[in-house]
């Protein structure tokens, strides 16, 4: 049995509605911001529950958009995790400002009571990331931000159709980014991104920048850059965003099953905790095993593509030599990056294949014989 | 308001490789491939071949392109870039949001970027030069060329007007370190929404380019340096393909149209011209007229497109304040930004648009000897 990861050509495996849809678009010849672009906008704003969407031309690009917006730039300081993609820090040192890193937790998100230390007369914002699609105590959060006077710019890129308490992940914040990155929830065919806020000003000047300063087209206010969405990905985006919900049901759905599965390896394998408050994206399904290398090894040689996000954290990247870190500094997410796999579980993923990557793991660590064993176990306890 | 001579055409421009397209699109969304695939490295490869350079790097616009040359040179505060005031504003802002000053010098009547004043403006700060080929006219190469080998500076050349430019049978982004191109939708060759490329005959720098695009990621697991995401995806790609094989055919007819339109307005208005050894693409057809203001009203009264590329030289808008320019410091520029307009020319337009254009023209000198007269004038002093 094959369990893919890739699921682009099973989602897009219909060309017809994209077609006509680009027909529309080719004959409409509006491909600089225009009609498709705005409708997409309001809709994922909508969706979302932010007053304002300003689409950009990828997620790292909503992240430069939003520190750009709220201010930060050279000499500031900006709180961030460490176990993240590199994006969440390429923002931060495009912007001028100088990314601060904290430790994450069991559930691989920010943990928020390591903020308050790392805190200097420089920060002037945290920008917690929402993990897999998960999302960290976003609350406790805002609270300690407050206290400390320091905006919170929330990188949700791999969040769409993530909750906590019902509000939606990205609008807890003053900004809020999303990528749009063929392997997010919701996914275009090619690269896009949004930036959501509340508020009037903000929003304003963004559209703005994105669109090199201008008010018109004869009109520069100030510098600005091209970061403008691709009217065709707006449109993609657009039908995507109909089936997020669903899609996302299916990933927890699967999600759940591998968790009861891998719960019953306690000795071998960490499984994150998932709050019931909390409404997770699953654009990842990770946990922690232990042989983590074998097992990885083991997984792909029966046919599961299995992956690793990421092997080497953030701070022990050559990008990070100048920020003066050393192994030690983050022990937790030191710890996961050598444990964590990430397992297929995406909309596409059948509960026959989840049972599939179940038995080799199980094989994988008790050997065929105790594979019998534990399923006896299993059936006595039900 | 629908227009009888609108700028473009784009559909009636593409109708004859429709199908072609259409299969294109429909490979790559099947392929499940949408970004840093064969369709960008196949697409770079040819767009290296068409400029005579050894390599080209497929990004996600124009203005990405300069701002990432910039990036792999480590342009900052404190350093200086030469270039022209009378170009799309990103050729500016690329320098000026890396902390670096744009300095400006004025123009010739080619409309592009002075040699003979370029020595002036060189200070110990400077590090670069960007001549612009504005419109699709190649600026004139070989003495800046000298200039900057001289001074020991950067060449990057904004060639986003010129894709299939020439000079001296030399094709732009071919002559400096680097080059940045726009495939937006109003280029001679173009994407269906942004699009750019940069070339350069520097494989190291083509290397740092490919991670500046990427994250600074040398493979998924390794960020060398902190960076962002400038990449051009595979649906694009695969479409610029299906392109590059009509450009030779649109740059002609393109160029067929320029000198019909010669022949029609040169009695009229100030036409712009070849000059020795330059094969020019006319992306823009831009004349220059007298009462500009009121013949651009006429014309789009009487169904024509006609536009302006750019009412307010950059050294005048209020992003540059902080520059210190003021009106008068750039005669040739501020005085053909009074003068300019860009006249529909694209490869679907018919010659009976084109005989449309040239009348209502010749019918607002007719009804305005004056301005004629002054446009003549004003023609014949520039000589």
């Amino acid at each position: 049995m094959k369990v893919p990861f890739n699921y682009l050509p099973q989602q897009f495996g219909d060309a017809t509605p994209y077609l006509e849809e680009w027909r529309k678009l080719a004959a409409s010849g509006e491909f600089t911001l225009g009609p498709f672009v705005e409708s997409f906008e309001a809709k994922f704003a909508s969706y979302v529950g932010a007053r304002h969407c300003i689409s950009t031309n990828n997620g790292t690009d909503a992240l430069i958009l939003a520190l750009k917006a709220a201010g930060i730039g050279a000499g500031d300081e900006v709180i961030t995790v460490v176990n993240t993609f590199y994006a969440t820090v390429g923002a931060i040192v495009a912007v001028g400002a100088k990314p601060v890193f904290v430790d994450c937790d069991e559930r691989f998100q920010m943990d928020a009571e390591k903020i308050s230390p790392a805190v200097t007369p420089k920060t002037r914002a945290i920008l917690p990331v929402h993990w897999a699609g998960a999302s960290p105590d976003v609350n406790r959060i805002l609270d300690l931000a407050e206290a400390h006077g320091l905006a919170v710019i929330e990188d949700a890129c791999p969040a769409v159709g993530a909750y906590v308490d019902g509000k939606h992940a990205g609008t807890f914040g003053k900004l809020g980014a999303f990528s749009m990155h063929p392997l997010k929830p919701l996914n275009v065919m090619g690269d896009g991104g949004m930036t959501v806020t509340d508020d009037d000003a903000l929003a304003d000047w963004m559209r703005k920048y994105r669109n090199h300063g201008m008010t018109d087209r004869d009109h520069i206010d100030f510098w600005g850059v091209n970061m403008r969405l691709q009217p065709f990905q707006a449109i993609v985006g657009s039908r995507v965003l109909d089936t997020v919900a669903d899609l996302v049901r299916l990933r927890n759905r699967n999600a759940r099953q591998l968790d009861a599965g891998l719960r019953q390896l306690p000795e071998f394998v960490t499984v994150a905790e998932r709050p019931a408050r909390h409404v997770e994206a699953q654009q990842l399904y990770m946990a922690c095993f232990k042989r983590r290398d074998q097992l990885l090894q083991f997984l792909i040689g029966r046919g599961i593509e299995a992956k690793v996000h990421y092997p080497v954290p953030l701070h022990l990247q050559k990008a990070a030599a100048a920020l003066g870190y050393k192994r030690g500094d983050f022990p937790v997410a030191e710890r996961q990056a050598e444990h964590l796999i990430t397992l297929p579980a995406h909309q596409f993923i059948t509960a026959e294949q989840i049972d599939y990557i179940l038995e080799n793991i199980r094989e994988f660590y008790l050997g065929t014989q105790g594979l019998g064993k534990l399923e006896e176990t299993i059936t006595v306890g039900r | 308001m629908k227009y009888d001579v609108p700028y473009t055409g784009l559909p009636q421009q593409v109708a004859p490789i429709k199908q072609d397209l259409l299969a294109a699109f429909e490979r790559v969304m099947d392929s499940g491939r949408y970004i840093l695939g064969p369709n960008l490295a196949r697409f770079e490869e040819q767009f290296a071949r068409l400029c005579g350079t050894a390599f080209a790097v497929g990004v996600a616009n124009g203005t990405c392109a300069l701002q990432m040359v910039w990036q792999a040179l480590g342009l900052g505060p404190g350093d200086e870039v030469i270039t022209a005031p009378n170009s799309f504003v990103a050729t500016a802002s690329s320098i000026a949001l890396t902390g670096a000053k744009p300095v400006f010098v004025d123009i010739g009547p080619d409309l592009n970027l002075d040699p003979a004043r370029i020595a002036a403006a060189i200070t110990p700060r400077t590090r670069g030069i960007v001549p612009v080929h504005l419109t699709g006219r190649p600026a004139r190469m070989a003495e800046i060329v000298r200039i900057a080998e001289k001074h020991g500076l950067f060449v990057l050349e904004d060639a986003a007007q010129a894709v299939g430019s020439r000079l001296d049978g030399r094709p732009v982004g071919s002559w400096g370190n680097a080059a940045g191109f726009s495939l937006h939708p109003l280029k001679n060759l173009f994407a269906y929404g942004d699009g750019g490329v940069i070339t350069t005959p520097d494989e190291s720098l083509r290397d740092k380019l490919r991670q500046i695009r990427n994250h600074g990621l040398s493979n998924r697991e390794c960020c060398e340096f902190w960076s962002g995401n400038n990449r051009m995806d595979e649906m694009q790609s695969a479409l610029l393909l299906v392109h590059l094989g009509a450009l030779d055919q649109w740059t002609e007819r393109r160029r067929a149209l320029a000198h019909r339109y010669h022949e029609l307005l040169s009695a009229m208005v100030e036409t712009p011209v070849e000059g020795p050894g330059e094969y020019c693409v006319y992306q823009t057809y831009v004349i220059q007229a007298a009462a500009r203001d009121d013949l651009q009203i006429h014309l789009q009264e009487h169904g024509v497109e006609a536009l302006i590329h750019y009412r307010t030289p950059i050294h005048l808008q209020p992003a540059a304040a902080q520059l210190g320019y003021g009106p008068g410091d750039f005669p040739v520029t501020e005085r053909a930004a009074g003068r300019i307009l860009s006249l529909p020319l694209f490869p679907a337009m018919t010659y009976a648009q084109q005989d449309q254009v040239a009348d209502l023209i010749h019918d607002f000198y007719q009804q305005r000897p004056e301005r004629r007269a002054e446009g003549q004038a004003i023609c014949e002093s520039t000589v």
